[in-house]
């Protein structure tokens, strides 16, 4: 009997060339158990179509925690001169997370929201795309602590990277990503409001 | 020599020491696709597979009870960190990896030490990193080794020897007789 796959329910947000950039998602991608490359590049397994992104931009790699019977996911960033902002923390070339539950993604003004339902195969998992015509990522809203926040930085150095019309702020501090603990809460701690899904455009 | 003055410094690379073993190397050939003492020279995003399907591996073994891909290896950088660490990764359902004394399960992983034992199987592999700068490219070296790992390293790791001795001098009793000039009695 074949056990449940892994699904990974991605939804991808550009404020200014969703179609162009997003032209070739499928409604739903299965994967074997082999990292899976995200960028512009003709071997990438997600091919987005913006010029600023790395051809390997990021991967997110399946693996298995001990003890545990179900697949889970830490995404690396392999772009050299890009950036990728995952749940509040900003990963340069070769550094990488786990994800958890729900996981806050944004790299070259591209926002990924990604959605992990844990499933016992071990051989593939499945991607369900959906693409939103409107921002997934809102600033939070304040909490006890301050927190301030800055326009993640695509490129250093701060404050140059290119900033797309519309987009709103992450909670995002460069001085704070670093003294982060090692193990950022995944997705879990700041609130952040999720766009209420749009009836058209529902692809997965 | 204008071109070795005006060119840019060269960074030192991250080079991955890999001492193998197997008890029927000689007779059964199992390492006879590995290019043993050179350097290769690799991208440090490569996820590099060991196994036995070389469509899918970037080092063999000729060995049926290999799993078409056993295990791999891949870089990352750790934060605030200039260096690259390694991650290994059990990619077999049949057989469980050994990295010193843990166990890992398939798909399961693990940082790799800057030294420890591999082990699969009959298989060992003494793997041993050297930091360098580069954040592009990495080396693998593969050396055999004509004896068992396990005794060669005293593995898993014991006492110190001390310095001047042995342990002859420093442990046991000396039970055999002492030899005397007769003159001394």
């Amino acid at each position: 009997m074949d056990k449940p796959l892994t699904v990974l329910r991605v939804s991808l947000y550009h404020p200014t060339q969703g179609p162009a950039v997003f032209a070739n998602i499928p409604l739903q991608l299965q994967h074997d158990i082999s990292p899976l490359l995200v960028g512009r590049g003709q071997d990438a397994h997600l091919r987005l179509q913006l010029p600023s992104l790395s051809r390997r931009h990021l991967s997110l790699e399946p693996y298995r925690e001990k003890g545990s019977s179900l697949l889970v996911f830490c995404l690396k960033a392999l772009s050299r001169r890009g950036c990728v902002w995952v749940n509040g923390l900003t990963l340069r070339f070769l550094e990488q997370v786990p994800l958890g539950a729900v996981n806050r993604v944004s790299f070259s003004g591209i926002q990924m929201v990604v959605h992990v339902e844990g499933g016992m195969s071990l051989e593939a998992f499945v991607c369900c795309f959906h693409l939103s015509p409107l921002p997934l990522i809102y600033r939070p809203q304040a909490e006890e602590t301050d927190e301030w926040e800055s326009i993640p930085q695509e490129q250093p150095p701060p404050g140059s990277g290119q900033q797309a019309p519309g987009h709103l702020g992450f909670l995002h501090d460069p001085s704070q990503t670093r003294d982060s603990p090692p193990q950022p809460s995944p997705g879990g701690g700041t609130e952040i409001q999720l766009q209420r899904e749009p009836p058209d455009g529902m692809l997965c | 020599m204008s071109n070795f003055e005006d060119a840019d410094t060269e960074e030192t690379v991250t080079c991955l020491q890999m001492t193998v073993y197997h008890p029927a190397q000689l007779q059964s050939g199992v390492f006879q696709s590995i290019r043993f003492y050179n350097r290769e020279k690799l991208p440090s995003s490569e996820v590099v597979k060991f196994g036995r399907n070389s469509n899918i591996c970037h080092y063999t073994f000729q060995d049926k009870q290999v799993s078409r891909v056993q295990f791999s290896l891949q870089l990352f950088k750790k934060f605030d960190s200039s260096i690259l660490s390694f991650e290994i990764k059990n990619m077999s359902k049949k057989t469980n990896l050994i990295v010193d004394n843990r166990e890992l399960g398939y798909l399961n992983k693990m940082d790799l030490p800057y030294k420890c034992m591999v082990r699969f199987g009959e298989y060992q592999f003494l793997i041993e990193k050297e930091d360098g700068e580069s954040l592009e490219f990495f080396e693998t070296q593969f050396i055999l080794s004509p004896r068992s790992l396990l005794q060669e390293n005293n593995w898993p790791p014991q006492k110190p020897v001390p310095e001047y001795g042995t342990y002859s001098y420093c442990s046991t009793q000396n039970t055999s007789p002492t030899e005397m000039d007769e003159n001394e009695l």
